[in-house]
């Protein structure tokens, strides 16, 4: 039994990465209503936006972070500018939406695989490899440990930004209904972009973490996203808690899956989860 | 005899009542007037009785047959059933000719496959289409329509199914969701006498209208609902005539 | 010359797909995106009864369609519960189930190895084992498929399908049960998909899981967009374009694994074009809803 604490601490560090992606395909989500299937291209950008300041350029780690995480946020607002609104005023339906940021996460994984090749590159360097935590007989890198903060630090932020600020306030009410949000004086373009933009830097911060926790490649992308979405789905579609708490579950649905059949049967259980729940529970863990 | 009556129907909305109670009958080859203010359950009344939305408890009996806790949508054209829609509901990217071909042909998986419409099916359309003046329209796209034309082709498309070989009987019970609604008087005057062609034909109309001069000219009788309840019934000069339908309508 | 042909072959594959996975997006209006997992089940059923079982080729064609006959009509009665994006991110699930067991069930498929040395179609001791032979194969089985979607699309049932895409809830009203309908064509769509995977797995001689990724699937779904929803016609024109896109990026001088990202980028970018100026298509009549 030795190797469950293992496993745990594998399934937080799961859940918490998910977590991430969900909560920036959440916002979006509850903000547009639609499924912004280009949010797993930013996690791409944000990643290797950091590999070419970080590791080519040789910058400090804090500066890339940073200007990476700032890069991918733009990418997004740039991505509502040129394509969702122009979709959002012609009222297109949720399948053109779809199908469009399909495309999108083609065109953006494709490219940032021409300039940096589909080669596996690692952000880690041994230094920070280095560290290692033994908790309750689980052992979590430096690394996972700053992946399991991050998560915990971005819904609390996002949860206190929601519930407390002006434009938290405003968010919510073209969640609820934009027509009616515009005719009470609120810029919902405005707002709707700037959301492009939390969300987008919150998934090009996953890619970051992904980087240096197990590697980049640009196809991961639609791999992150899906899990995201599926983690986002389970908890409650639209729920900030509700994303948190499915991405755990699927990092330990997932993980201890894997423990009793084989690695390459994840993805595989998080789609199975992810259709029991639509067919038992489709309004997910939290909502009522 | 009723075609249809209900039963202590009831339909909640997350807990808010569109229909609370209400026992009302139709009775068989009559137009029965449905009137009350906005939000009064008109069009939450004829979605349960066409199984679009199912009741929360309540039954309703069909032509005197057993007593039903709501039907599947499905089903209702073979109860007889058919309908309009008040925000009008057409196969938009399909021909006009398409949209009414639609309700004449086999509704088997199998039967389809291997079915093409033939002269028999135009016939019909022709009818229904002359009828309601769209035939020289019949291969625009629904969606191509001007708004009275649209509402003339839903009519056009329950005209059909009276002629519909494959449903095992024709359509006798017909629910009208405000089908004047934003016409001009030409394109009311050929409803209205579509309406009173039906009612010649021993057909049952239920009709959910706004314009008291064309309740009065079409209803046999009237039902008057607000929030959800049968508020008053009878001959339509009778009941329009009764102060709490007057103040229902006033305190709007 | 010999290249050309190659070229044929997969494009008539590909239409194959195409056509199939038409009829359940483009007619009847569901957005499905596994249509490669049907295609990996009649590639599988070919290469294993080929290599295992001596079946001749066109017994495995049969075998596949029953097989994806069976398999599509469960998955058709879990996705028939789901709408809209919901739809289409179950069958994206389906795609990666399948996928994941084409790479595991290692004791028929051969896993992540796969199946080499699958033969040749023979028949009345016959075999297509030259290109040009290959290709009239293709051809005859395209005409087969091609033939049966647009008897499909011209029948009373063709234009369920249609109203379906358009209004399933108000088409109930008249007397239809849709889900039948939906069901019916997503295991006809599906069948197709699989007799193109037979074609595919004798024709290449080796298969593996790779093949019929999620990737696959999106590929066959922007044929189908690209050239049109509900028209046949459009679909072999994007099957053709796609198909030549890479040839062409080659040709113009780009290098192989360049090309193959070009190509990403171009199919990707034409479904945004599309999506934002023509939602019809190239050649199609109906938009996407």
């Amino acid at each position: 039994m030795g190797i469950i604490p293992q496993i745990i601490a594998n399934s937080i560090i799961a859940g918490a990465i998910y977590a991430l992606i969900a909560l920036g395909f959440n916002l979006i989500y509850r903000t547009t209503k639609f499924f912004n299937l280009a949010h797993g291209a930013l996690t791409v950008v944000g990643g290797y936006a950091m590999f070419f300041l970080y590791k080519e350029l040789g910058w400090n780690v804090y500066a890339s972070a940073v200007l990476a995480i700032v890069f991918a946020g733009f990418v997004g607002y740039i991505l509502d500018k040129a394509i969702f609104r122009q979709l959002r005023l012609r009222k297109a339906s949720q399948m053109v939406f779809l199908v469009a940021s399909l495309g999108l996460l083609t065109v953006i994984q494709a490219i940032i695989a021409i300039l940096f090749t589909s080669q596996f590159q690692t952000l880690a360097n041994n230094s920070t490899e280095s560290r290692v935590y033994t908790i309750a007989g689980g052992i979590i890198t430096q690394t996972q440990a700053i992946i399991l903060i991050c998560g915990i630090v971005v819904l609390a932020l996002l949860t206190l930004m929601l519930k407390k600020t002006m434009f938290g306030r405003a968010v919510n009410a073209v969640s609820d209904d934009e027509e009616v949000s515009k005719m009470v004086g609120i810029h919902t373009d405005k707002i709707i972009g700037w959301v492009f933009f939390i969300g987008s830097a919150i998934a090009g911060l996953s890619g970051i973490l992904v980087g240096f926790d197990t590697g980049l490649e640009p196809t991961m992308g639609m791999h992150l996203l899906l899990k995201g979405v599926i983690a986002a789905i389970i908890g409650g579609v639209g729920t900030m808690h509700g994303a948190f708490a499915g991405a755990f579950l699927l990092g330990f649905a997932e993980n201890f899956g894997v423990w009793q059949f084989s690695g390459e049967w994840k993805d595989a259980i998080a789609f199975i989860i992810l259709i029991i729940f639509l067919l038992f529970r489709p309004q997910g863990i939290f909502k009522k | 005899m009723d075609a249809i009556r209900t039963k202590e129907l009831h339909k909640h909305f997350s807990g808010v009542a569109a229909i609370d109670g209400l026992s009302v009958a139709f009775e068989q080859g009559k137009v029965t007037g449905v009137v009350g203010p906005n939000g009064s359950g008109k069009t939450t009344l004829v979605n349960v009785l066409s199984g679009m939305l199912p009741p929360t408890a309540g039954v309703m009996v069909i032509g005197g047959e057993r007593e039903m806790k709501g039907l599947r949508a499905s089903d209702t054209a073979y109860h007889g059933i058919t309908r309009t829609f008040q925000e009008v509901r057409l196969f938009e990217q399909m021909t006009v000719l398409d949209n009414i071909l639609v309700v004449l042909t086999e509704r088997s998986v199998w039967g389809s496959l291997f079915e093409r419409h033939n002269a028999g099916h135009m016939k019909k359309v022709e009818t229904v289409l002359t009828r309601v003046g769209l035939w020289e329209k019949r291969s625009q796209l629904a969606h191509n329509l001007s708004y009275g034309q649209r509402k003339l082709l839903e009519i056009a498309r329950v005209l059909a199914m009276t002629h519909s070989d494959h449903i095992g009987q024709d359509a006798s019970i017909f629910l009208f969701d405000e089908p004047f609604a934003g016409l001009f008087p030409e394109m009311i005057k050929v409803i209205v006498s579509v309406i009173k062609e039906l009612k010649e034909a021993g057909k049952t109309v239920i009709l959910i209208e706004h314009n008291m001069n064309l309740i009065r000219e079409l209803c046999d009788h009237l039902i008057v609902m607000d929030s959800g309840k049968l508020l008053a019934e009878g001959k339509p000069d009778h009941v329009l005539a009764k102060r709490e339908v007057i103040e229902a309508y006033l305190g709007e | 010359m010999p290249y050309l042909i190659h070229i044929a072959i997969l494009f008539f594959i590909y239409a194959i797909l195409g056509v199939g996975l038409n009829l359940i997006v483009g007619y009847a209006g569901l957005l499905s995106v596994t249509h490669a997992a049907f295609y990996g089940i009649g590639a599988y059923a070919t290469a294993v009864a080929l290599a295992h079982y001596g079946l001749g080729f066109f017994a495995s064609v049969i075998l596949g369609i029953v097989i994806t006959a069976i398999v599509s009509l469960l998955a058709g009665m879990v996705l028939s519960k789901f709408k809209d994006d919901y739809y289409a991110l179950a069958s994206f699930g389906f795609n990666v189930i399948a996928f994941s067991i084409f790479l595991n069930w290692e004791s028929v498929t051969k896993g992540p190895l796969g199946i080499p040395g699958i033969d040749r179609p023979s028949l009345f001791g016959f075999t297509f084992s030259a290109n040009e032979t290959f290709l009239a194969l293709a051809v005859v089985l395209f005409g087969a498929v091609y033939a049966l979607a647009h008897f499909i699309a011209n029948s009373s049932f063709g234009r369920v399908l249609k109203a379906i895409r358009e209004d399933e809830k108000a088409l109930e009203v008249f007397g239809y049960k849709v889900a039948y309908f939906k069901l019916a064509i997503f295991v006809i769509g599906a069948a197709m998909a699989s007799i193109a995977g037979s074609l595919f797995a004798s024709y290449i001689t080796y298969i593996d899981p790779s093949s019929f990724s999620l990737n696959e699937s999106i590929f066959i779904l922007a044929i189908v967009i690209m050239g049109g929803l509900g028209s046949l016609r459009g679909t072999l024109a994007g099957a053709l374009f796609l198909i030549l896109l890479p040839e062409i990026l080659r040709f113009v001088g780009l290098p192989t694994d360049i090309a193959a990202q070009m190509r990403q980028i171009i199919y990707g970018a034409i479904l945004v074009l599309l999506m934002l100026y023509r939602p019809k298509g190239f050649i199609g009549e109906y938009e996407v809803k």
